[in-house]
Parts: structure tokens; C-alpha cells; sequence
């Protein structure tokens, strides 16, 4: 029997944002066994949103489960208390929710990516992202009035318009993004040590993602066609441009590239909305206090978010059920690190862009 | 949404003859308190590449029956197991506390006595 040592990554980390703890059993520099420790920054949101507030406020709290995709938590969240109070949006009401929640991911998949070069040793190019990321951070401020907690969304509604100058602020930086990401593209797929650490490095198989139930775009770099924008019907997505962005070989250099060509399918689908935004007030009243149980899926930058509502006609709420992407991919994860060299771990974490704030929430 | 009742006695049979993994993706173990020691379980599925079809596992259950684990069918769903255990109390086969709880932490705080 050959000897093992045991080597923990994290909870604290030089490579790692947020605090998770893995611990790998390694046959030298070998990865043969993972464990996962998740729950370093729980909070008890769930039970907060049916023990502390009521169903008007729980949007606004929801959001605070992360700081990277509060829309697409608020946006879940009201969609389920709509359909229990039986309310649909007018169309404005839901391009430019789906407008802010594109603009959500393309920021979070550009902080990936800075991430990933930055593990790769390539300081230089994570500077030139997070700079570049700031197009579409100021995009984000202009529309919502906030930078990082948007609270955009409210039941009946979004909180505030778009005028002529902001459709042509927005126009203007993401034509400024499209460039510097075809940039990107180039850059990621052709420089040398970026190719040395990425391709081949990480591989996330399409069965393996079938049987841990890999999602988001680390399912699609592993060839997995699935995208809860196309597996619903909230949002008119093919309607304004959607493409889904497959790769094949399920590697870091795959999950790069997903999310460098999600960010111009994006970019598309919201000059696509700016320039079609229909007509329509953009605050309607509800009636009534959320009853039964409704379940919904939003696709957040990470993958799917699942929340599921459930109301007895006061109100607080009876349940507030949330499943976050990161929170579904640790099995994924734990199988990718097994026979990658322990080497590679923080830049196949990075790559997977897991955020803790979502999955202990 | 299409709401299926099981037991917890026959949940792996009717798991096991209802789930594909390549036709059905595992969302999430959930558990809802309804008060007075009872529980309902729900194992959660949407389809691939179809449009809003969920298909929810359902099953009635107390604070102290053991839960059995659906790993063997469905690798990823000790996850939400062990979420179960921490935030209910409940027992699940194979699945330990202390995903998110510490050892002082409040014992299952989503229970509705809790």
C-alpha cells in the first residue's frame, strides 16, 4: 500500500476569495481522495425569512445571501411570491429585470476570469480584467443607484427606469466590453503559460457531469446542454438573442472560454433589450399575501438557483427553501480535484468560480 | 410542477425507477416543518432542455424516523442530506452533521418548535 499525506487548502488561503476547506489525501503530488468543509460563513437566511420578516421585506433579504448575484436572489425570490399571488409583469417590467441580470453575470464571469489569471501567476492580465470589469459595474450603478446590492427588483415591479441617457451609456460601455473581450478570447486561447496551466488541467467529463449533476457553466464546458434561461418560460430569452455557449473537453481552458463567449452572447441580448424595450409602467400593484407553494428556477452566473415559497395566506412566510449553484457543484468539484495534481487545485477552484456566501448562506 | 406522493419505505424504489441522469437533473433535498413533530420531505427534479417541468418527491414524516439516503442513486444529493440533518435534526443514513452547525450551534433550526 502506498503511503498517503494528507494536505488541507483552506479555510484560509492565499488563492481562495472566500472561506472553504478542502482536504485532499495525496499519494504524492497526486489528489486520490476530497473533503469538503462548506459552512464557514452561515447565517441563517432561511430561517430569518420566515421567523424575522415579513414576505415584502424577505426580497431585500434574500439579496444579501451574496454580493455577486443579489439580482438573480431577489429575482428568484419575487418571481415565486408573483406566481403565489398570481401576478404576472408587463413586458418592460421583465426585459429590464432580465437586463440587469445580464449585466450581473457579465461583472461575475469577468471576476472569474481575473481569478483564474491571476492563479496562473498572471497578475498583469487580472488587473486588466477587474479594470475592464468596471465598464459594466458603472453600467450597473447608473441603472439601480448601487453598485453591489442593486435591491432593483420588488414584487410588482423594478425600482427604477431606463432614460435615453442611460440606454446610451449602456450602448456605449458594452461597445467598449465587446472589444476588450474579443481581446480576451485571443489571449486566453493563444498565450503560452495560460495554455500551460489551463488546457488539458481540470476535466470535468460529460458523464461525470450527468452523474454529480454539474450545472451552470461548468456543466456546458464539460458539453452538458442545459440552461434554466431556456428551461423556463419567465423570460422571453430566445426571443432576444440567446445562444447557448457549449465546449466539449471540460477543462479550465473550457470553462474560460464559456464564460468569454456568455459575456458577448449577453452584451448581445442587452443592446437587444435596450433597443426593444416595450412601452408600460414599470410599478403595478398586487393584491393579496403569498398562499401555497410555487418553485422557481433562475439561471444565475454560477448556474441554477432554485427557490421554492411556500405561504399560507399570512404574512410570514411558512418556507423559504434556497439552492444555490455553488452549493450543487461541490460534488462535481470534490470528483474534478480527484487525479489532478495538487498543484493545479487552486486554479481549478478558481475555476469553478464558487461562491460560500451563496453556498452557506 | 408535478407533485408525487412516495413513503419513506418505498422512496428508493420509486426514486430509482423515476430518476435518468441523463434526462433528469437533481435540484435539491428540501424539508418544510408542518408543525406538531411532522415533516414533509421533497426530493426535487427539473428535466433537461424542457421547458418547466419539475417533478417533486413528497413524503410525510416525523422528527425521529430515519431518512433513507438516495446517494447510491444520485451521488450528488448527500449535499442536501447532510443540509437536512443540520437544519431539522433528522437522521439520514450516512449522512453526519455539522455541514454548516457547530457543536453549540442551535441542534435544528428550522424545526417549528425551534
Amino acid at each position: 500500500m502506498k503511503k498517503t499525506i494528507q494536505i488541507p487548502l483552506g479555510s484560509q488561503h492565499i488563492s481562495l476569495l472566500e472561506p472553504i476547506r478542502f482536504k485532499f489525501e495525496c499519494e504524492n503530488e497526486k489528489i486520490i481522495g476530497v473533503d469538503a468543509d462548506v459552512g464557514f460563513v452561515h447565517r441563517g437566511v432561511e430561517l430569518a425569512c420566515t421567523r424575522s420578516f415579513e414576505f415584502k421585506q424577505v426580497g431585500y433579504v434574500v439579496a444579501r445571501v451574496c454580493g455577486l448575484c443579489a439580482i438573480t436572489h431577489s429575482l428568484s425570490y419575487t418571481l415565486a411570491v408573483e406566481k403565489l399571488l398570481g401576478y404576472v409583469a408587463n413586458d418592460r417590467i421583465k426585459y429590464l429585470r432580465m437586463l440587469m441580470v445580464e449585466l450581473d453575470r457579465i461583472h461575475s464571469h469577468m471576476l472569474c476570469l481575473a481569478h483564474t489569471a491571476e492563479n496562473a501567476g498572471f497578475e498583469a492580465l487580472f488587473m486588466q480584467i477587474m479594470a475592464d470589469r468596471e465598464l459594466v459595474m458603472d453600467l450597473q450603478e447608473a441603472i439601480s443607484g448601487n453598485r453591489v446590492q442593486f435591491d432593483f427588483i420588488a414584487i410588482g415591479g423594478v425600482n427604477r427606469d431606463l432614460t435615453p441617457e442611460l440606454s446610451a451609456l449602456i450602448h456605449k460601455n458594452l461597445e467598449l466590453l465587446s472589444d476588450k473581450i474579443d481581446t480576451l478570447l485571443g489571449l486566453f486561447d493563444n498565450n503560452w503559460s495560460l495554455s500551460l496551466k489551463y488546457k488539458g488541467v481540470g476535466v470535468l467529463t460529460l458523464d461525470q457531469a450527468y452523474t454529480y449533476n454539474a450545472l451552470g457553466p461548468l456543466a456546458r464546458a464539460a458539453g452538458l446542454a442545459t440552461d434554466v434561461r431556456v428551461e423556463t418560460s419567465d423570460f422571453p430569452y430566445e426571443a432576444l438573442g440567446y445562444t447557448m455557449v457549449l465546449e466539449s473537453t471540460g477543462d479550465i481552458h473550457a470553462r474560460n472560454f464559456v464564460r468569454l463567449r456568455e459575456i458577448l452572447n449577453s452584451i448581445a441580448m442587452c443592446r437587444n433589450i435596450v433597443d426593444n424595450l416595450p412601452s408600460g409602467e414599470i410599478q403595478e400593484k398586487t393584491k393579496g399575501k403569498p398562499s401555497g407553494e410555487a418553485v422557481v428556477r433562475v439561471e444565475a452566473p454560477r448556474g441554477e438557483l432554485f427557490y421554492l415559497v411556500r405561504g399560507n395566506g399570512q404574512n410570514m412566510l411558512e418556507r423559504v427553501r434556497i439552492k444555490t449553484p455553488t452549493f450543487s457543484a461541490i460534488p462535481a468539484m470534490m470528483e474534478v480535484f480527484k487525479g489532478s495534481e495538487y498543484a493545479d487545485a487552486p486554479a481549478i477552484l478558481a475555476s469553478f468560480d464558487p461562491c460560500m456566501s451563496c453556498t452557506a448562506k | 410542477m408535478r407533485k408525487i406522493e412516495t413513503t419513506l419505505p418505498t422512496l428508493l424504489a420509486d426514486i430509482g425507477t423515476f430518476y435518468e441522469a441523463r434526462k433528469w437533473h437533481f435540484l435539491s433535498v428540501n424539508g418544510i416543518d408542518l408543525g406538531e413533530g411532522k415533516i414533509e420531505l421533497q426530493w426535487i427534479f427539473s428535466r433537461y432542455g424542457i421547458k418547466d417541468e419539475i417533478v417533486i418527491y413528497y413524503a410525510l414524516s416525523d422528527y425521529t424516523t430515519p431518512v433513507p439516503s438516495v446517494v447510491s442513486l444520485i451521488p450528488s444529493a448527500f449535499m442536501g442530506e447532510r443540509e437536512i440533518v443540520d437544519m431539522f435534526g433528522l437522521t439520514v443514513e450516512g449522512a453526519l452533521r455539522g455541514l454548516y452547525l457547530d457543536e453549540d450551534s442551535l441542534p435544528h433550526p428550522l424545526r417549528g418548535e425551534s
